[in-house]
């Protein structure tokens, strides 16, 4: 509570707001932070413009609308932000978790060529098709969108459902295989069952966490 | 106005905005409502949101700074987005051109 009622109720709207905000933590305080910006400017131009003092909040948070409505149309802009924040994140490890099973199985696709590395990780087109969906839409969600077809909130979150999921079935499928074709667990070998541990528990996270999206955006 | 009527052209509208100075959010809000006399009287659910939209773009850029005390910030176009500017006034032209010429009421002498 602070000294002036206004400003309690101006900070009341916005933790309403904020508490109806689904998405990630940082892009979610920036929002609330330039609403209230937005509000006090607001209530400071009622003010001016002869609203007695102890309504120009009021006037401010009324012009600015109901939290539910507020709220509701942000609920895009979080969602691509966090499919786009996700996507990057799985791009990224894509390479490091890869890199720890080729030492693991012993692999160097420069000498071996493709054919042999499909022979023994069956599974790469399946990340193939993972990496171009991602690619797609963070370039669909981005700057991209001057020359492409923009990709909405829901189908950015429905890509980044399915990417982890991909995620989820390679990383299952290499180790199931290693564990199942290899007597022992060398260390690079258990340096890539531990990445890919990582992964998907990441994954299940992602997921989870898209849960609460649902019927929020189209 | 009714919001729909805005439709496809609410992008072209908050670059205008943001064409002579950089601008924070509401102040955007009333750049439009004073410019259009009131007309154009912009939700805030739909103008911020918009806002983000053209920065992921990259048609806008924003700054946040620090005034009397709380993060303000500043959005201000790019090279693209003064590019798409110049692209949705020529549009506009010629689509408000031909509107014009079909929905237009030729002025008739009063009679009597």
């Amino acid at each position: 509570m602070s000294a002036d009622p206004a400003e309690d109720r101006i900070e009341a709207y916005l933790g309403e707001i904020a508490a109806l905000l689904t998405g990630p933590r940082g892009h979610r305080r920036r929002i609330i932070d330039e609403l209230r910006d937005g509000v006090r400017e607001a209530a400071a131009d009622h003010l001016a413009a002869g609203v007695p003092a102890g309504h120009a909040a009021d006037a401010a948070i009324e012009q600015f609308g109901p939290p539910e409505a507020v709220a509701a149309a942000f609920a895009g802009e979080l969602a691509i932000g966090y499919a786009r924040r996700t996507l990057i994140l799985l791009l990224c490890t894509g390479p490091i978790v890869g890199v720890c099973w080729l030492l693991a199985l012993g692999l160097t696709p420069w000498r071996t060529g493709m054919v042999v590395l499909l022979a023994v990780i069956p599974a790469l087109p399946v990340v193939a098709a993972a990496v171009v969906l991602a690619a797609r839409t963070i370039a669909t969600t981005g700057s991209l969108v001057r020359w492409l077809p923009e990709t909405g909130p829901g189908p950015a979150l429905t890509a980044t459902a399915v990417v982890a999921v991909l995620a989820i079935l390679v990383d299952l499928a290499v180790a199931g295989r290693y564990l199942w074709t290899r007597p022992g667990v060398s260390v690079a070998a258990a340096l890539a069952l531990t990445a890919s541990g990582f992964r998907i528990l990441a994954c299940l996270v992602v997921l989870h966490r898209l849960r609460s999206w649902r019927g929020r955006v189209s | 106005m009714r919001p729909e009527l805005l439709k496809g052209h609410l992008d072209a509208l908050l670059l205008a905005a943001l064409e002579d100075e950089p601008r924070h959010g509401y102040a955007v809000i009333e750049t439009l409502r004073t410019g259009s006399d009131g007309t154009l009287d912009l939700p805030t659910g739909t103008v911020y949101p918009a806002l983000h939209r053209l920065e992921r773009a990259g048609l806008i850029a924003s700054r946040w700074h620090t005034v009397g005390g709380r993060r303000r910030r500043d959005y201000q176009l790019t090279a693209a987005g003064h590019a798409a500017l110049a692209q949705h006034r020529d549009t506009w032209d010629r689509f408000s051109a031909a509107v014009t010429a079909l929905l237009g009421r030729p002025v008739t002498p009063p009679t009597g």
